[in-house]
């Protein structure tokens, strides 16, 4: 075998992204050393995965959560009678008032309304995720194809770049980013989880196509005297994105999560800006003496999370036909 | 196996050229000004930022810097603090603790991933299959201060008559004061391991082989112990070679509420302070760490599994 | 094969449980722990206590100007001049007399006998050498400026031609002619200019004596400092873990009750705290905002509070157009509810500022501030319409502070009380701060109020007023100035009695009520905890806590 197809396992099996749970890539190793598919049955293994879907309660129960979580983002307005950017709903003599009647959350320290910071955060924190999750997924799969389908020195150049991304702590990488750009919004946080999120994926990508690379459709292929090029974008890429899009799926949890922990490293996103990691930031310090603040924002972060890892592990199930 | 070591060893040289320069260009652009940062609030007095500038080469352009440090890097000094310290002295302190705490971590995320991943594996679609899935997954979704700070407060400080367990390793050393910051980060690395663990054995369970020797009427026991557990073993170490590196990412958080006085701390605390020579040597140090991890990782690969073979 | 596997395991573990009951003996061994307390009531000589530091950044006298450094040494070293509890200037045992009939030439007598910890004696050179060293540019040190006022400082310290060069300008000169030997127990020290709080300023860090051994091999010393107090150290500087000292037993002073101090270095004052409620720490002198609410009914006695030095107010860019105007720079404080943030935000730990130097210092008048400092929310709209309003603002902090609370809270009070939009704004650091500000400066653009933090660094009214709004001050970073203000500070430093000296300078603050540069808003209370099983604990106005008194019950 030659040195590419070492590394399949390696890169392909359980490669974990410095971004704390963006890759629970551990899953992938059975769909890279499954047996690729000839062309023809991919349209019915599709309809076989979403008939497979349809039948699953865990599919339906996190699609839903994810819905209410998306509609929260996009009108906010319409879950919540206060608007957590004004601040002259804010009470100090109120600071840290347990849940009640007219605030179901209670206050936060500054005497805002946790309910309201809530919603109005999950459109930034979600954000976040999806942005970062479509950029990554953007970036790591053209540059891991073409590492994985190359091979030799290509294939080198860009392994050893994505060791360097992934050896440098992302908070490093973080903090050096939100610091030196000072971004508006949620941008900062978006750029630097991308530029040091893209590897997991890429890892992913890399070793699905190496599975595929040299399966028998794609010898046919090339004997039929097709460009390499139209080969890894015909005939490879599509039996290689499944697994890519379930890492993405899964990851978008991690993202949301990594965002959080940026600031309670005091480097996330800024006020006025509000999301869910600065709520659970700032609440952090008064774990003692009040944990619905920290409860309520962790647990709509949780619960997402969750949602999005449930509704990743439910796809996957239904397109590895192996666990049936 | 040897030349492809090689290689893999040799590829190291460029990554380290490009880490340092990568991480050195990166804490050079951070705004601000490291000498009024060492002074706090106060104004610096102006022969001490002359001293300190003339000492550390802050008036110098990046590369000249680079340059400079390079060179000093050759003949074995790594640079220094700007409170004086030999990064060397850095290391001697600090390099056990982040690679305590890493071990310490891995060993009790092998344990119970592969523990629950076994009992899921063998009760697949049972009440505990789906309970080891929830609670795992519930864990990942924590991030990794909250979950630091719960662990804490839980067992350190509300339950210390019952655990015994230090919130702070100041003193105590390993292994008790390691136990807390390591179930943290294992704890976050669960739900991939026992998940990995149980997808192989799943599968290694309908492998030929494996019916063969339940046919043959070995032992449930062995049929688990020997042919199962060890084949499916292969994928579950590869990942835990490349959790090295998210332990040492996550080092930063565990350290700092743990008190551990670590590699992840001190990286952030010069990051901060703007200690350029400081954050590049530790952070390459991590690289190459990460990287050999990985080789490692590859070459375990081959051994594991003997369909694979190194030219 | 499978029986050599389970052997190896078998080997492991067993290894392992060594290595545990390794560390238990350990534990055991160390006195600090609180099972190994002699109970005794009103305290009891002997035993050991751990007090909670951060890491210091040097420890060397002339190089340290942070607390905790200046902790440790306070443990280590005696100097000539000490405070009473009415923060006034008093001798030191190791010092028989700091007189001068001029505030310019300084007779200074030292008691004889006195060591250090490696059996050096004290003498007039131990100090000579220190200060000389310390004011000599090529060393770098950080409280290089304290010595600024003796004679012969600039040939020590020549202006930099090229400051954008990697060169320190040569000296002239390699010891300060103001400071003469008369014999080992007497020197003279000449200022170059007349000052009164000379004496005073003698209580810093920066004036500590040094023995022969620290100049060969200042490194080395630094690791474990000579010092000639009350503990001298038990092995090496620990980094980042613990300093352990012990009490020396030829101190000529009044010897510490305890028999030595653990110094515990923690990093985040959360976990300090979670350790002293687990019973792993003795004293911690800051506790996290987090445990402050609840602090006194989870301590009781084992909590306290202490006076502290600490300012803490709003500084407005002087080249900032919508800030200019004196009234809007009035309502802005009259809108703060100084009393509800004291309350709720800082549980106490800081009370409401009526006057622009800190109660600690001699001089300080109630209510020197004027009406301005108070809360009055209707007066504050109409001063605001007669300013010309106002749309917008922000208050800048830093974030690695923990200011984020309270000027959050002081912004919600602008916003509601105002109807002036206002957003807390942090910066990562206070470097960063003061880069944007210059970079706003220079483009003419609005950067609005930001926070601003005064510990003094000896008792005196001047060294408030010096530092903080003279023209070119050392923290004036707002960029006020005032002819008429800066004269009256150095008159006052050069007067012959300290009641002229003080009136002057509260001539001064005046002027201050008047312009209303800044908006005074806290006086710190530093806040401290104890284990139960040490006792008399006490910390001064520098946070130094009181290592000769405390003691265990």
């Amino acid at each position: 075998m030659t040195d590419t197809n070492v590394q399949t396992g390696a890169g392909g099996i359980g490669d974990k992204a410095a971004v704390p749970g963006t890759d629970p890539a551990g899953e992938l190793g059975p769909v890279s050393t499954q047996a690729p598919l000839p062309e023809e049955r991919r349209a019915s293994l599709a309809a076989d995965a979403w008939r497979e879907l349809r039948r699953s309660p865990i599919f339906w129960i996190s699609s839903a959560i994810i819905a209410v979580y998306v509609a929260i983002a996009i009108a906010p307005g319409l879950f919540s009678g206060i608007d957590a950017y004004d601040t002259n709903q804010c009470d100090l003599s109120q600071s840290l008032a347990g849940p009640s009647g007219e605030h179901w959350f209670g206050r936060d320290f500054q005497g805002c309304d946790v309910y309201a910071n809530i919603i109005y955060g999950t459109r930034n924190s979600l954000a976040v995720g999806f942005i970062v999750v479509f950029a990554t997924f953007l970036i790591g799969t053209p540059l891991g194809a073409v590492a994985g389908f190359y091979g030799g020195l290509t294939d080198s150049i860009l392994s050893r770049i994505l060791d360097i991304f992934n050896g440098i702590p992302y908070f490093l990488a973080g903090l050096i980013i939100l610091v030196t750009l000072d971004l508006p919004s949620i941008w900062g946080v978006v750029l630097a989880l991308t530029l040091f999120g893209w590897m997991s994926t890429a890892r992913i990508a890399r070793s699905a196509v190496i599975s595929v690379r040299d399966a028998d459709f794609v010898s046919a292929a090339r004997s039929l005297g097709a460009t390499r090029l139209r080969i890894l974008l015909r005939h490879v890429m599509p039996n290689a994105l499944a697994p890519v899009i379930v890492v993405t799926t899964i990851s978008l949890g991690g993202v949301v999560a990594a965002e959080a922990t940026y600031s309670f490293l005091g480097i996330g996103v800024k006020p006025p800006t509000i999301s869910w990691g600065l709520q659970i930031a700032d609440a952090q310090q008064y774990w003692g003496r009040a944990r619905h603040i920290l409860f309520f924002p962790a647990g709509a972060l949780s619960l997402a999370v969750l949602s999005f890892i449930l509704l990743g592990e439910a796809v996957r199930d239904a397109l590895d036909p192996k666990l049936r | 196996m040897g030349r492809y070591a090689a290689r893999r060893i040799l590829q190291m040289i460029p990554v380290f050229f490009g880490t340092t320069f990568l991480i050195f260009a990166m804490v050079y652009a951070t705004p601000g000004d490291p000498v009024q940062r060492l002074s706090g609030e106060k104004r610096p007095d102006p022969s001490r930022a002359a001293f300190l500038r003339a000492e550390y080469n802050l008036n110098d352009p990046l590369v000249v810097q680079y340059g400079k440090y390079m060179g000093k890097l050759a003949t074995g000094d790594l640079g220094k603090t700007f409170n004086e310290r030999p990064v060397s002295d850095l290391l001697k302190q600090q390099w056990p603790v982040s690679v305590k705490l890493t071990l310490t971590g891995l060993g009790i995320q092998a344990f119970l991933g592969l523990g629950l991943g076994l009992l899921a594996g063998l009760r697949r679609g049972g009440v505990v299959d789906k309970a080891v899935l929830f609670t795992t997954l519930l864990f990942v979704s924590f991030p990794a201060f909250v979950m630091a700070f719960i662990l804490q407060f839980f067992i350190g400080v509300q339950g210390r008559d019952v655990f015994h367990l230090p919130v702070a390793g100041t003193t105590q050393g390993w292994p008790v004061a390691y136990i807390l910051p390591g179930l943290t980060t294992a704890l976050l690395g669960l739900a991939y391991s026992s998940r990995l663990t149980r997808t192989s054995i799943v599968e290694n369970l309908r492998a030929d082989y494996v019916r063969t020797a339940v046919a043959k009427g070995l032992p449930r026991r062995r049929v688990v112990g020997v042919h199962t557990l060890r084949n499916s073993l292969i994928p579950v170490v590869t990942f835990l070679g490349t959790e090295v590196g998210t332990i040492f990412g996550t080092a930063i958080v565990t350290e700092s509420i743990f008190n551990l006085n670590g590699l992840g701390r001190q990286i952030a605390s010069s990051a901060r302070a703007g200690e350029a020579p400081v954050v590049v040597g530790l952070v390459t140090l991590l690289v190459l760490v990460y990287v050999s991890a990985t080789l490692i990782v590859d070459l375990l690969y081959g051994v594991l599994d003997p369909r694979i073979r190194y030219d | 094969m499978r029986g050599l596997k389970v052997a190896r395991f078998g080997v492991g573990l067993a290894a392992l449980s060594l290595v545990v009951a390794a560390c238990g003996g350990g534990d055991d061994d160390d006195t600090s722990s609180p099972s190994s307390s002699g109970a005794a009531e009103g305290g009891t000589s002997g035993g050991r206590v751990s007090i909670e530091i951060s890491e210091p950044q040097y420890l060397v006298p002339t190089n340290t100007n942070e607390t905790a450094g200046a902790e440790v040494l306070d443990a280590l070293f005696v100097g000539l001049v000490d405070y009473d509890d009415q923060n006034k200037p008093v001798l030191t045992e190791l010092a028989s007399a700091v007189d001068s009939t001029d505030n310019k030439t300084w007779d200074i007598k030292l008691n004889s006998g006195w060591t250090f910890h490696n059996g050096e004696p004290v003498t007039a050179d131990s100090f000579i050498d220190a200060w000389n060293y310390g004011a000599l540019n090529a060393n770098g040190q950080n409280n290089n400026y304290f010595f600024g006022n003796i004679e012969g400082y600039s040939a020590l310290n020549p202006e930099d031609p090229n400051p954008d060069d990697d060169e320190v300008p040569p000296a002239t000169a390699e010891t300060l002619s103001g400071l003469k030997k008369v014999s080992d127990t007497e020197f003279t020290v000449t200022l170059a200019a007349p000052d009164n709080t000379f004496k005073t300023s003698l209580g810093y860090t920066a004036f500590y004596p040094m023995p022969k051994a620290a100049f060969s091999d200042l490194k080395a010393f630094e690791e474990a400092p000579v010092g000639n107090g009350p503990f001298k150290m038990n092995g090496t500087w620990n980094h980042k873990e613990s300093i352990a000292m012990d009490a020396y037993a030829d101190y000529k002073g009044t010897k510490p009750k305890v028999d030595g101090i653990d110094f515990k270095i923690y990093e985040s004052l959360e976990t300090a705290y979670n350790d002293l409620q687990a019973g792993n720490l003795d004293v911690m002198d800051s506790l996290p905002p987090s445990a402050l609410a609840n602090a006194e009914q989870d301590l009781g006695d084992r909590y306290q509070t202490f006076p502290s030095s600490y300012y803490q107010f709003l500084g407005f860019p002087t080249y900032d157009e919508k800030f200019q105007n004196i009234k809007v720079r009035q309502a802005i404080s009259l809108a703060i509810d100084r009393e509800a943030i004291s309350k709720t935000v800082f549980n106490n730990t800081r009370v409401p500022a009526d006057a622009f130097v800190n109660p600690v210092v001699a001089g300080y008048r109630e209510g020197a501030c004027g009406d301005f400092c108070s809360f009055d929310p209707a007066r504050a709209k109409q001063l605001l319409a007669e300013g010309g309003g106002l749309s917008d603002m922000t208050i800048t902090y830093n974030a690695d502070g923990g200011h984020k609370e309270w000027t959050t809270a002081a912004c919600n009070q602008i916003q509601q009380n105002l109807g002036v939009k206002c957003v807390a704004t942090p910066k990562p650091s206070f470097d960063v701060l003061l880069d944007d500000l210059d970079k706003s400066a220079a483009k003419k653009q609005s950067f609005g109020p930001f926070r601003l933090g005064w510990i003094m660094d000896y008792p005196s009214m001047q060294n408030y007023l010096g530092p903080l709004y003279s023209t070119g001050g050392s923290s004036n970073y707002y960029g006020y100035s005032n002819k008429q203000f800066d004269d009256l500070v150095k008159k006052g430093q050069t007067e012959a009695t300290e009641e002229a000296a003080i009136a002057d300078w509260q001539q001064a603050e005046d002027i201050l009520a008047q312009e209303f540069p800044v908006v005074p808003l806290f006086f710190g209370v530093t806040n401290a905890a104890n284990s139960e099983r040490v006792t008399n604990v006490s910390v001064d106005a520098f946070d130094r806590i009181d290592k000769v008194g405390i003691s265990l019950k």
